[in-house]
């Protein structure tokens, strides 16, 4: 059974961790979860992203969920900021394409381009 | 959507649209009742009489940027709980919140399954990392009650300033969740 004391486990291990690196958020993964996304697999793509983030033991990312932005044909869409560079989105994604966006983009730096469906703002 | 907790996605989202501070989910399979209930209860802006009525309309959407004024979220909701025996209810208040109480017939051959309750719990938890949410599984059979509580304020208390994206905290609640869901039989229901 998990309990709260696990968690202060956790936390200790965490700020010894931010203490090392400092707390920045490197990227931030926004994954669009509207009711067109939710029926073309948005649920999976989220959980996928965790998966991985918790897998590579990746401590500078966030992701957040939001509405749709009038990308319904395209769904499920992801958008990734990174500071001081363009908005990248990501279009018709499955958590094949999310494992490969990970580990492209967000661990080596180099955008998918088969992927995406817009940049900027 | 093909199962309940897909759908219980799309309205913890329509709370977070409406700026819900706190979003309770209450998932209650009561075998003797013969009955799936979801409810979900939120403190964000509420709805008047007219537009509660207008949100179980297919053609009306809150959603003002949208072209084509479609908004089939609830209506599809309402539609699958209702073909199979079921009920759906929503009140709300303007400057309060509102509550959502969806009833489907546990026993019924087109009922849609209750889905994978976990991931969708847990995308919408650390998703939203400025909701608290409160979560409560019960399941109730004529001799047992099984009762899972999971509060995610007391979870950021015990945190601090470490985000509940920590690779270490997704899988603390990952886990949790999970626990909780086969402690009272909501694995496959």
């Amino acid at each position: 059974m998990k309990t709260l004391a696990d968690l202060k486990k956790i936390r200790e291990k965490a700020q010894e961790d931010m203490k090392l690196r400092g707390g920045n958020v490197r990227i931030k993964i926004v994954v669009g979860m509207g009711t067109s996304g939710i029926a073309m697999g948005a649920r999976e793509v989220m959980k996928t992203f965790l998966e991985e983030i918790a897998a590579r033991n990746l401590t500078d990312v966030m992701v957040t969920q939001t509405g749709e932005k009038g990308l319904s044909s395209m769904e499920p869409v992801v958008d990734l900021i990174e500071e001081g560079k363009p908005k990248v989105t990501y279009g018709n994604m499955n958590p094949d394409k999310v494992k490969k966006v990970v580990v492209e983009h967000i661990v080596n730096g180099r955008v998918v381009s088969d992927y995406v469906v817009a940049t900027g703002n | 959507m093909q199962d309940i907790s897909l759908h219980l996605l799309d309205i913890i989202e329509n709370s977070v649209r409406a700026e819900a501070r706190t979003i309770k989910v209450r998932v209650v399979n009561n075998i003797s009742k013969n009955r799936l209930r979801i409810i979900v209860e939120d403190d964000g802006t509420g709805m008047d009489a007219h537009t509660l009525e207008r949100a179980q309309d297919p053609f009306y959407t809150s959603k003002e940027e949208r072209v084509k004024k479609v908004g089939l979220g609830i209506p599809l909701f309402k539609q699958n709980a209702e073909l199979v025996g079921g009920s759906f209810k929503m009140a709300s208040e303007p400057g309060f919140g509102t509550v959502l109480t969806v009833d489907f017939t546990l026993d019924h051959i087109d009922r849609m399954p209750l889905g994978n309750l976990k991931d969708t719990l847990l995308g919408s938890i650390i998703g939203h990392p400025e909701v608290d949410f409160f979560i409560h599984l019960i399941y109730r059979d004529r001799a047992t009650e099984q009762c899972f509580h999971f509060d995610t304020k007391a979870i950021r208390e015990e945190l601090g300033d470490i985000p509940l994206t920590y690779p270490d905290v997704i899988e603390y609640i990952d886990q949790s969740l999970l626990e909780g869901i086969q402690n009272t039989n909501m694995e496959d229901v």
